[in-house]
């Protein structure tokens, strides 16, 4: 579903992601960690065909995000940290204009249950000035899910939620994930990860340290000890530092 | 303790300065401050070292002689007229407490500090003759070429920092004042009663003054508005009320030195006077002002963000009634022209032009039927064809609901399956219908209203008229959507020039990119227009005597629109493929 071959990217000199290879299958949900600065964003946002990679390949979907990035765009959603919302829409009209973008003619039926879901359907006429951080947050998300996405990358898609948001979020990842979608997450809150995904990738300084289960992973940086956390096993996978 | 705030406005006065110059480096900083210095350099300076050029103002139109000396005699009345309505103004408009402009940061820092209240006013005052000694230099520079006021560069700067000082003093004065008095229980309404009331007493006891000693001198008549004007100004009560004022402008009125030096004297007591008031206000400004501060940036962060014209009087507005039902289904554009539609004012809707449409015709209609009007007429169609120029001049700089709004959003927008050039039509649509209906309606004006008249205009049959006005109306989208191709196109080809404008302050190479856009914006426009207007000149003479003029005007227009379509096509295409490429984050290292 995802597919990345030797992906890289690269400002002037400065080499933000170098050599990235992994696959996501359906089903899976890939835990992107680093610290900061390591190159997670970037590799994001070059997956969801916002900025183009300098070399190497990704295909979503079976399509090539360079190639043709319009067959890829419409099986993916990207999630980004910080909802960009417009804010002359109100959500229902968000999830209308998406619609029409993404050319889903029933969004009417699809939009009630989704903005249940994620618990602003009290809020469907308001426009984002009148929305706190985390229900535009959730407007975001039910943006990007309206129209049944394969495949999903979430930047930081708790931050601003409240507790119980933070609960239903884990549930939705893990609900779309058991139907079949492939999932990258990226994400500081390393427990999250540990709940949420099936298989980590550790970057830094834009290259790829570990990848595999988290079993796997924790298998390679425990030193034979029981029970070691996704936390332990990234501070010393990564030195606990962005140098 | 003022030192240390002294401190904070100079280091960020220096490190501002620095920055700006230390931006210079980049070629686009660098190109735009010689642009824009040179704009001010033969704007302004450039007639400071060749004396006073002569401005020749036309002051007979009001019945007064043209002479220097009744120019002078009727500023000084109009000017203390506006300055008294300035400052009535600051008393009435402010609804709940005013509270003094501090910055989000000054609030934070200087609030909790062991700061006495009469502290943080000095600290306000002295911000605001940083931004008064500035906003006096540039005054200057205006103001030099008036030179029919007299006085010289010198006397006109302490002539404005007088004015502008006086009336920063009185505006935190009135903020303080109002302060105690909203929170004494003083209401709006009843403030601004006694405002109005007194003024309204002031002003019709001056005119029945005035009035009355006008009737009791028959043998001196006044003839003129001018006459009267100053007769009304200078007698009765409004003399005393206005002579303040006139003190207040005496320094930059001034003719020579030693009139200048006479005039100083009261101006600089009546500024020691409202010092004076201002420290003697013990109002409780902090959670008002906290407030202002709060508006300010997010006003700011409005303009730097480019929704310039966005920033709310109410903070949570509802959402409006979508211009059309947009479907689930069908071009993906027309969800651009709708989202972007939703985000311009409510009033700009197809019934408010529908509702110009009719009003345009019959007006114009009326103004037809009575010959005795023509010359109103002519003005109607006149201003009608201004009005269409600066509206294809300045239009696309100012509707901006296009992809330097969305710029902001451009990740989203990138993540939507669409190839770049949909989006970019998708985006143009909104700004060509609103300034196309606006065109529109100029054409409809000016065509009704330039009626033909003699043997002269007899080949402007009602058949020609129609077809060369219905000719124009379909040109106008086209050449719009040409024009803010221009824009759009330095929008995401130069992204870093584009946002320097917003995101990173003013300064002179700012305005100086600005001009290089809006020159920029003019150059392709001629180059687009040339050629095809050529041509469709060449055409319409060409085969007028053949098929008929009404014929040939729509053939030219078959070949001017399909020349202008195709060039707004490549536009729209080449932008597509710039915006596919485009990264913000690279862009924006710079």
């Amino acid at each position: 579903m995802i597919e990345v071959e030797s992906l890289s990217k690269n400002y002037g000199t400065f080499a933000a992601v170098r050599g990235l290879s992994f696959t996501v299958r359906p089903g899976e949900v890939l835990g992107l960690v680093g610290p900061n600065g390591a190159g997670k964003t970037t590799t994001l946002r070059c997956l969801a065909g916002i900025i183009p990679a300098s070399s190497g390949t990704a295909h979503i979907a079976g399509h090539d995000v360079a190639a043709d990035p319009v067959a890829a765009k419409r099986a993916l959603a990207f999630f980004p940290d910080e909802p960009r919302l417009f804010d002359y829409l109100t959500v229902r009209q968000h999830l209308n204009f998406v619609a029409r973008i993404y050319g889903v003619a029933n969004h009417e039926q699809l939009a009630q249950p989704l903005l249940e879901e994620l618990e602003i359907a009290d809020k469907a006429d308001e426009l984002p000035g009148a929305l706190s951080r985390g229900m535009k947050q959730k407007l975001a998300i039910a943006c990007g899910l309206l129209h049944a996405p394969r495949v999903m990358f979430f930047d930081e898609p708790l931050t601003g939620l409240d507790p119980l948001g933070i609960r239903r979020m884990k549930d939705s990842i893990l609900k779309r994930a058991r139907d079949g979608a492939a999932i990258v997450l990226s994400s500081h809150l390393l427990h999250l990860l540990e709940e949420v995904c099936s298989h980590v990738l550790i970057l830094k300084k834009g290259e790829k340290i570990a990848d595999g289960t988290l079993a796997e992973v924790a298998a390679r940086f425990s030193n034979g000890e029981a029970g070691v956390s996704l936390e332990e096993i990234f501070i010393r996978a990564t030195g606990g530092s962005e140098s | 303790m003022l030192s240390a705030l002294l401190y904070l406005r100079l280091t960020s006065l220096k490190n501002l300065l620095l920055t700006r110059l230390r931006r210079l480096r980049q070629p686009k900083y660098l190109f735009g401050a010689v642009v824009g210095v040179a704009y001010f350099w033969f704007l302004f300076f450039r007639r400071l070292g060749a004396g006073p050029s002569v401005v020749v103002t036309n002051v007979s139109i009001l019945g007064l002689p043209a002479t220097r000396g009744s120019l002078a005699l009727l500023v000084a009345p109009l000017g203390a007229l506006l300055l008294l309505a300035m400052i009535t103004l600051a008393w009435v408009l402010p609804t709940e407490k005013p509270g003094l402009a501090f910055t989000e940061a000054e609030a934070a820092f200087l609030f909790p500090a062991p700061l006495s209240r009469r502290t943080l006013i000095h600290f306000k005052l002295l911000g605001s003759q940083f931004a008064i000694l500035f906003t006096s230099l540039f005054f200057t520079l205006l103001s030099n070429r008036w030179t029919s006021l007299g006085g010289n560069t010198l006397t006109h700067a302490v002539g404005w920092w007088v004015i502008l000082s006086t009336l920063n003093l009185h505006a935190a004065g009135a903020v303080l004042t109002l302060t105690r008095l909203i929170d004494g229980g003083v209401s709006p309404a009843l403030r601004r009663v006694v405002v109005f009331g007194g003024m309204a007493v002031l002003f019709g006891t001056s005119f029945a003054w005035v009035w009355h000693d006008l009737s009791a001198a028959p043998a001196a008549p006044i003839n003129g508005f001018g006459p009267f004007l100053l007769t009304f100004l200078n007698g009765g009560t409004l003399h005393w009320l206005l002579w303040p004022f006139k003190l207040v402008l005496g320094p930059f009125l001034a003719a020579d030195a030693s009139s200048f030096l006479l005039a100083l004297g009261p101006a600089l007591l009546i500024l020691a006077a409202l010092y004076f008031w201002v420290m003697q206000m013990n109002a409780a400004f902090e959670e008002a002002s906290l407030g202002l501060a709060e508006k300010r940036a997010a006003a700011i962060a409005a303009w730097r963000s480019g929704k310039r014209f966005s920033v709310r009087v109410r903070p949570n507005p509802p959402g409006r009634r979508p211009p059309f039902a947009l479907r689930g289904t069908g071009r993906p554009e027309l969800a651009f022209l709708w989202k972007n539609l939703l985000a311009t004012h409510a009033w700009l809707n197809g019934r408010t032009f529908r509702l110009c449409a009719v009003v345009i015709v019959v007006g114009c209609l009326w103004l037809a039927r009575h010959p005795e009007w023509h010359t109103q007429q002519m003005m109607v169609g006149g201003g009608a064809l201004i009005a269409g120029g600066y509206i294809m001049l300045l239009g696309p700089q100012i509707a901006r609901q296009d992809l330097r709004s969305d710029l902001v959003n451009a990740d989203v927008l990138k993540t939507y399956p669409l190839p770049g050039w949909q989006v970019v039509l998708g985006e143009l649509f909104a700004p060509v219908t609103i300034l196309s209906g606006l065109l529109w309606l100029v054409l409809l004006t000016a065509g009704l209203a330039f009626a033909p008249h003699g043997a002269s205009a007899a080949w402007l049959t009602p058949g020609v008229r129609v077809t060369g006005g219905a000719c124009l109306a379909l040109v106008v989208p086209p050449l719009v959507a040409l024009q803010l191709l221009v824009p759009n196109a330095a929008a995401v080809l130069f992204p870093g020039w584009f946002h320097s404008g917003r995101a990173r302050g003013g300064g002179i190479d700012v305005m100086g990119q600005r001009l290089i856009f809006g020159l920029g914006q003019m150059f392709v426009l001629l180059l687009a227009l040339l050629p095809v207007g050529l041509a469709a000149v060449v055409l319409v003479l060409a085969f007028s005597w053949l098929i008929g003029l009404p014929a040939a005007v729509v053939l030219a227009t078959v070949a001017v629109l399909t020349v202008l379509m195709g060039e707004v096509w490549c536009g729209v295409w080449l932008i597509g493929e710039r915006f596919e490429k485009l990264d913000l984050s690279a862009e924006l290292r710079g």
